[in-house]
């Protein structure tokens, strides 16, 4: 079963709209809030303060980029059914548009690789998945996979040539880096707590994506397309809905999701591989079925908490126990997808909601004349 | 002679057919190979031959439930780890297992099992791993089963990976018997498509398969789908765990934690499900076909890639880059894959003009009585209403 952010159905007037829509991002951001408050708590007590509140900053922002990646899934996933193991490979050829322009400075950099990681995506829509979009989630999943393959082996390999091109040696070393800027990547300590501009970057940018994609999903017709598609894609067609341009659009974002999303995780730890994208993928993937696939914030959630809960464990672990808790994870993945298949965090309405509505109509209106 | 009689031996043939044919395809390239392969393409074919194997056992559960599933090759890595342990002679044992913990020491040390007994003990044991994951596996479907046999493998991974004392851990295995040869693949791979074969004409076969059609028809004529998918869950856990017993046995020897899992894009894993969806997941005829090609397209261009064929040599890499290639539009001409799921058909099937095909198969007529379970408004309408 597919969910998406639940439907209005009491709300008529634009104010009574608007009101419930803070109340959603509230309820959402209590839900990461209370978790995380918690969790800085423990830490400030075993770690002591200072350390426990950096540890925390930085989980964060190793977490919102999980965030953003399951996000991306989740809405391929939602709008047509695809599970695109190929997504790793965006992150892989945003890293490589980032050191090839590395040189053109930042912002130059930041552009062209937002481009080029989006028109790669809307390319796979096109030559790839297009043609398959009746075929059944296998035959999908291993045409992503496919063109997973594809991507890297063409990084390996080099066929295009572009080592001449530009002047490097691409895929004869699996090492590359993208150096980073010593102003972004600079730690500047607030009462003890050592920050980077970076970080804050991290932070910001999630959360303006994550306020952008609410916003393109609750209010414009393109978002409403989207929801309708991703709860009932037939349906949707039957009463509409382009095809064509919902899927295109679907991979326009996620490209453009990605896209960000490398560009953090490559100035973050510089490195650029060829099977680079692949260990996020498998956390995001992970996290997006924690959460719930079926359901865009529910993925982003699970993204998020799956990267915190990692960088956390990565962080404070011995080596050897640390190496068991990925076996101990994937049991719980079991777990999770049989006894609560939509996802653990599933952000529950309603309660809220009618406690405001009760405070907003006097009680006499409500009953029964 | 009699219409009737002859009309039944007909009938026989027609569904001994498929897999006589198979059978027939894969001696002749045994035969082949044998006589002409060097020692290069009898390596080769070992490894498609195992393939192979995974192929018709990932056939046996997926393509007759219709569930996908990324862990089979745990099943693989079991029957491979546990085969080597109790061939292993015991002298070498002893030493190269000196961590290894006493109520494992007891029984492991002293086994010495031939190579027959070895392989038939790790598919044993991954039979018995297949038993204990089937009940969560059962349950799901489309990507949640995906998702929890990925879990599985993934499991059963970090385990071989971390814990060193009983499967070495990174390091190679010393003394691993290497008795697997070309004839002990294809015997296995000749009993495993009879057995694919014989499942998917089995009452048990029909059951899973009516599933796969129409999972709420069905349960209403009264399939208990999750036993169904549990008794191919563990026939195909056999199946791939005595591969895993043969590759364990091939190539040296020597095998490491990563040969079962994914290493470096396309692998063992995504390989066996490409091969399967290729060939036409619902037919044993697609899983060969899926096999043979995939082998064929990949191992040609990597020849080319080793030694050149009239002075013109690819880079290296292009065999990985074409393979992908092929599957992309392989996929993109032929979903349903290169079989569409079908058997070879009777000899003299093969010449009559294309009838039309059904859009559903026609084991769905089987069940035509309960197609009312998918449609209640229509039924409500014709039912009696006394």
């Amino acid at each position: 079963m597919i969910r998406i952010p639940r439907m209005r159905t009491g709300a008529s007037t634009g104010a009574e709209v608007a009101a419930e829509d803070w109340l959603q991002a509230l309820r959402a951001s209590a839900g990461i809030a209370v978790p995380l408050g918690l969790l800085v708590l423990i830490l400030c007590v075993i770690l002591g303060a200072a350390k426990g509140i950096q540890y925390t900053l930085d989980a964060i922002s190793y977490g919102s980029i999980f965030a953003l990646l399951a996000m991306g899934l989740a809405l391929l996933f939602g709008v047509m059914g695809l599970m695109n193991f190929a997504y790793g490979e965006l992150i892989m050829a945003g890293a490589y548009t980032m050191y090839f322009t590395r040189s053109w400075g930042w912002l130059g950099m930041i552009v062209i690789t937002i481009v080029v990681v989006t028109i790669l995506s809307l390319l796979m829509e096109l030559l790839a998945f297009r043609p398959l979009r009746r075929a059944s989630p296998v035959t999908l999943l291993i045409t992503s996979f496919a063109v997973s393959y594809a991507l890297q082996e063409l990084a390996w390999t080099d066929v295009l040539g572009l080592s001449h091109r530009f002047n490097a040696t691409i895929g004869t070393g699996p090492q590359k880096g993208v150096q980073p800027y010593p102003w972004l990547t600079h730690q500047f300590s607030i009462s003890g707590v050592l920050i980077s501009k970076l970080e804050i970057a991290i932070w910001i940018v999630t959360l303006v994506i994550l306020l952008a994609m609410t916003f393109l999903l609750r209010r414009t017709t393109l978002g409403i397309q989207l929801r309708a598609s991703t709860e009932d894609f037939r349906m949707a067609q039957l009463v509409g809905v382009r095809a064509n341009w919902v899927i295109s659009a679907a991979f326009g974002i996620t490209g453009l999701i990605a896209g960000v999303a490398s560009l953090l995780y490559i100035f973050r730890n510089g490195q650029v591989a060829p099977d680079i994208g692949q260990g996020p993928l498998f956390i995001a993937f992970v996290g997006g079925v924690i959460g719930g696939l079926g359901s865009l914030s529910g993925a982003a959630l699970g993204g998020f908490v799956l990267g915190v809960v990692i960088n956390i464990l990565n962080a404070s672990l011995p080596f050897k126990l640390h190496s068991y808790a990925l076996l101990f994870a994937f049991v719980a993945v079991i777990a999770i997808v049989v006894f609560q298949p939509e996802g653990l965090i599933t952000v529950r309405g309603g309660a809220l909601l009618r406690v405001w509505r009760r405070f907003r109509k006097p009680v006499t209106e409500g009953a029964p004349a | 002679m009699n219409v009737s009689l002859r009309k039944t031996w007909e009938s026989l043939a027609r569904r001994v057919w498929p897999p006589l044919f198979l059978a027939a395809f894969v001696v002749v390239t045994w035969a082949l190979i044998d006589r002409f392969g060097g020692v290069v393409y009898t390596e080769i074919a070992v490894k498609m031959f195992i393939m192979l194997i995974i192929v018709l056992g990932l056939q046996v559960f997926s393509g007759n439930s219709g569930v996908l599933s990324f862990g089979h090759v745990a099943f693989m890595a079991v029957g491979a780890y546990m085969s080597a342990l109790l061939t292993i002679p015991t002298a070498i044992k002893t030493f190269t297992y000196l961590s290894m913990p006493h109520f494992l020491k007891s029984w492991i040390f002293p086994a010495q099992l031939n190579a027959l007994e070895g392989t038939l003990a790790g598919a044993g044991f991954a039979t018995v791993l297949a038993l204990l994951t089937a009940a969560p596996i059962v349950r799901l479907t489309g990507v949640a089963a995906g998702i929890a046999t990925l879990a599985i493998l993934v499991i059963v991974h970090e385990f071989d990976y971390q814990t060193s004392a009983v499967t070495r851990g990174t390091s190679t295995q010393i003394g691993v018997p290497t008795t697997t040869t070309l004839l002990s693949v294809v015997a296995w791979a000749l009993i495993f498509i009879g057995v694919a074969f014989a499942f998917q004409q089995s009452r048990f076969g029909l059951r899973l398969r009516a599933s796969r059609e129409n999972e709420r028809a069905a349960r209403s004529v009264g399939v208990r789908v999750p036993i169904e998918r549990a008794i191919a869950w563990t026939i195909s856990g056999f199946i791939v765990g005595v591969a895993g017993a043969q590759y364990a046995h091939a190539f040296g020897g020597t095998f490491g934690p990563d040969d079962f899992f994914f290493n470096n894009g396309l692998n063992i894993v995504l390989l066996t499900i490409a091969m399967l969806v290729l060939g036409g997941m619902t037919s044993v005829t697609g899983a060969v076909v899926g096999c043979y090609f995939v082998t064929i397209i990949f191992e040609g261009f990597r020849r080319w890639e080793i030694n050149g064929l009239g002075g013109v040599t690819p880079p290296a890499g292009t065999s990985n880059f074409v393979l992908a290639f092929v599957l992309l539009v392989t996929l993109v001409a032929r979903p349903g894959g290169i079989t569409r799921g079908k058997e070879v058909p009777w000899p003299t099937d093969w010449r009559l003009p294309r009838r039309p095909t059904p859009q559903r198969p026609a084991l769905l007529a089987r069940f035509r009585g309960t197609a009312a379970a998918n449609e209640p408004a229509a039924s409500a309408e014709t039912a009696p209403t006394d």
